[in-house]
């Protein structure tokens, strides 16, 4: 049975944990150690970590993907000594409490070929941003924020569910197709094509059996990579890049677990602009948001459309906000609701 | 010249990659065209250099926590039979990589040897993750990594043979702050209170202002009344004195009020866990979605916890008959419906007895099952 402890290590704020008992006889201190973008290692630094581990603690780790961090247990009283040697070693103790949290990105271009922007580029920007750090630094939110990257739709870096502000890469339109390889991959049995045609969720795809033409109607794509991942390098995703950025994901908040709400397109050379939009994402919940309130209970609260306006947030592909009509008849509305509901009644008056 | 108090406020963060990553991954950059797959675990990553990076997924233990000694074998194994690199994989799995399949093969029997299994692509269980609960954490009201422990035992042929329709992943969190990674995957086990918690009026106070102050603040400005979602937590007098309390019918045992202070009990009989189905993460299939709630209440019986352990062997077996191939258990509910699944799962007349009141009256939570269902579910089983 743990409870909340305290640990003091000169000017560092964030990024470690303090456990005590209930009754207070025992203290632990865990380091939430920022890992690289993409979580790969050289056997070199793993080591210099594994050493840090038994030299300044109980020799314990935890490997908290998700999070973007590594969890080292270590001895209270040599807390500000393992901050040196990790300082050392090119890394630091990261963020904990209300501030802005782990940014994750998947793995993208260092071992992914599906890749539509560079991840690991876009989260090592943020961590250098002078105003990321500071609030990195120093609780200073009504609640936790976090920021992940996904290079494609296939979301590993969860930036649908598990983020504040998730960028996921996709492309517009339809997939593009290498029809000559395709071909060569359904007559070599590598490639069944009635499968392919089935497993699409959004029904864009036909093929032609007689020409051998497969066609995929941009449209209608969902982005749901289920061809591109069977018959890739045959489809791949579509030339025309954006970023996708979703807000108000989150898994613990006031409201329970969401999925964040898509409201537009960054292009992917325009990624340090993520930073920006992060700023104004973040600036009405800082300024208004009950304590303990995510981004994404904020926006519940406000409502979505409202929310893009008081941030001032105009992107390219902004989707329509409203939500699903109501399914009970009686509710207390404001007189300007009223009002905007008469209004388009009264337009439709004078028409024959 | 930065004085030693701003040097020591300067963090130092891992952005400098090439100093992180292997040769062969720098030199490869954005240059992967294709990937082979070889059997579960193993994967061929073809660079257009002609390059080829092999990578070897082997199964952490519960909440991916292992001793200093084991990672370093680790690495010694990355370093024999690799190209000395590994990745911690966001779900807490470790990846070797290497440069043959010969050595990725090599890779597997050593670890396998060391008692990791190596697995978790394709239709396959990719893993289970588990939050820390009473390892760290305040909240906790169910031991998650020995639920992950006795569940993995059950799926582990999975993991190393596959043999399911589609991926399939578990998250297992201790309590309803979801730290395991919230609802949006195939199954989620998450510890209930199972009833409203008592407040610790010894130590309450440490979490309120001071009595005196207590008495002319604001209800609304009370940190704990602010936190609670649906009111449950509010100020009443009694004679001249202001107290907290919790109205037990309007909450919904969401554990927000625990996570912010640690002067709320609750009473290991009611606990237990409830079992979320039918969620995922990324845009396959019918793009992302949230689980939801199967088994509202289960007990969780340490150290085997049969019942949790049986209740989703039988999901898992439900979804194989029935999935067509490729078909995560998210999408196979949504071609068949909820109530189809319901009805294969066998829950129909449970489910016609626990009938609760339409969405819009209850609160955005889903965790409350109405007033006596845990103890007359628990008699049902
Ligand atoms: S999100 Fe897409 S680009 Fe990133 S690792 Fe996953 S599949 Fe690759
Ligand atoms: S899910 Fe609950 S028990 Fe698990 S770590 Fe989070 S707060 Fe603790
Ligand atoms: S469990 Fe949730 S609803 Fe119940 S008192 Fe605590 S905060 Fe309020």
């Amino acid at each position: 049975m743990w409870a909340a402890g305290s640990a003091r290590i000169p000017y560092v704020y964030t990024g470690f944990i303090a456990r005590r008992t209930r009754d207070g006889t025992i203290s632990e201190l865990h380091f939430r150690v920022t890992q690289p973008s993409g979580y790969l290692y050289s056997t070199e630094k793993l080591r210099q970590l594994v050493d840090i581990a038994d030299k300044y603690g109980l020799g314990l780790i935890e490997l908290a993907g998700q999070q973007g961090q590594m969890i080292i247990s270590i001895k209270p009283e040599l807390a500000n000594e393992a901050i040196d040697a990790l300082r050392s070693i090119g890394t630091d103790v990261a963020a904990t409490g209300d501030s802005v949290r782990e940014l994750a990105a998947c793995i993208g271009p260092a071992l992914c070929e599906y890749a539509l922007y560079n991840t690991l580029e876009a989260r090592d920007k943020f961590y250098t941003h002078p105003k990321i750090y500071e609030w990195l630094s120093n609780q200073l939110f009504p609640f936790k924020f976090k920021a992940k990257f996904s290079g494609c739709p296939m979301d590993c870096a969860r930036a649908s569910h598990r983020a504040d502000v998730g960028f996921i890469g996709v492309w517009v339109g339809a997939p593009e197709v290498d029809l000559e390889l395709f071909r060569k991959k359904v007559e070599s049995g590598e490639l069944d094509v009635e499968k392919i045609v089935a497993r699409c969720p959004s029904g864009a795809i036909s093929w032609d059996k007689e020409k051998k033409e497969l066609k995929i109607d941009g449209s209608r794509c969902k982005k749901s990579m289920e061809c591109i991942r069977t018959a890739f390098p045959a489809i791949k995703p579509g030339k025309e890049r954006k970023v996708a950025v979703v807000v108000g994901g989150n898994v613990k908040g006031r409201f329970g677990p969401k999925l964040g709400w898509f409201i537009g397109y960054l292009n992917p050379d325009q990624i340090k602009d993520a930073v920006d939009l992060t700023f104004k994402v973040i600036a009405p919940w800082e300024a208004e948001a009950q304590p303990k309130y995510r981004l994404g209970d904020y926006i519940m609260q406000t409502g979505l459309d409202k929310f893009i306006e008081k941030a001032g947030i105009k992107l390219e592909g902004a989707p329509f906000t409203g939500k699903k009509p109501d399914e009970v008849p009686y509710a207390v509305l404001p007189k300007e609701v009223r009002e905007r509901f008469l209004m388009f009644a009264e337009k439709l008056k004078g028409r024959p | 010249m930065t004085s030693p108090k701003a040097a020591r406020l300067q963090k130092v963060f891992p952005v400098e990659l090439e100093k992180f990553l292997p040769e062969k991954v720098l030199k490869n950059y954005g240059k992967w065209v294709d990937r082979k797959y070889h059997g579960y675990g193993i994967i061929e990553h073809i660079s257009e250099t002609g390059d080829r990076v092999f990578t070897v997924k082997v199964s952490m233990p519960p909440n991916a926590r292992i001793s200093a000694d084991t990672l370093e074998k680790f690495a010694d194994v990355a370093d024999k039979l690799g190209i000395g690199a590994v990745r911690v994989t966001m779900a807490g799995n470790l990846e070797i990589l290497t440069d043959s399949l010969d050595k990725a093969l090599k890779i597997k029997e050593e670890v396998e040897k060391m008692g990791f299994p190596v697995g978790g692509w394709g239709g396959a269980l990719w893993g289970i993750n588990s939050c820390t609960a009473y390892l760290t954490c305040t909240t906790a009201v169910v031991d998650s990594p020995s639920i992950t422990k006795a569940l993995g035992d059950a799926l582990a042929p999975y993991f190393s043979e596959g043999g399911l329709p589609a991926k399939l992943r578990v998250f297992v969190s201790g309590c309803p702050a979801l730290c395991a990674g919230g609802t949006a995957i195939d199954i989620a086990i998450v510890g209930q209170w199972g009833a409203p918690p008592r407040i610790r009026e010894d130590v309450i106070g440490m979490c309120l202002p001071p009595p005196k102050a207590l008495a002319k603040v604001k209800e609304a400005q009370i940190f704990l009344v602010q936190v609670c979602p649906t009111g449950a937590l509010s100020l009443r007098r009694e004679g001249d004195k202001v107290k907290l309390t919790l109205i037990g019918e309007k909450c919904i045992n969401c554990a927000r009020c625990k996570e912010n202070c640690d002067a709320f009990d609750y009473d290991p009989e009611d606990v237990g866990v409830a079992i979320l189905v039918g969620g995922k993460m990324s845009n396959t299939g019918g793009g992302a979605r949230l689980a939801r709630v199967l088994i509202p209440w289960l007990p969780a019986n340490p150290p085997r916890y049969e019942e949790i352990v049986a209740v989703v062997k039988h999901i898992v077996e439900v979804w194989k008959q029935h999935a067509n191939p490729g078909e995560r258990l998210a999408d196979f509910i949504d071609r068949v419906g909820w109530a189809k699944f319901i009805e294969l799962a066998g829950l129909q007349d449970i489910f016609n007895y626990y009938q609760q009141v339409p969405e819009f009256a209850r609160t955005f939570l889903h965790y409350r099952g109405m007033g006596e269902v845990p103890k007359r579910l628990r008699d049902a089983l």
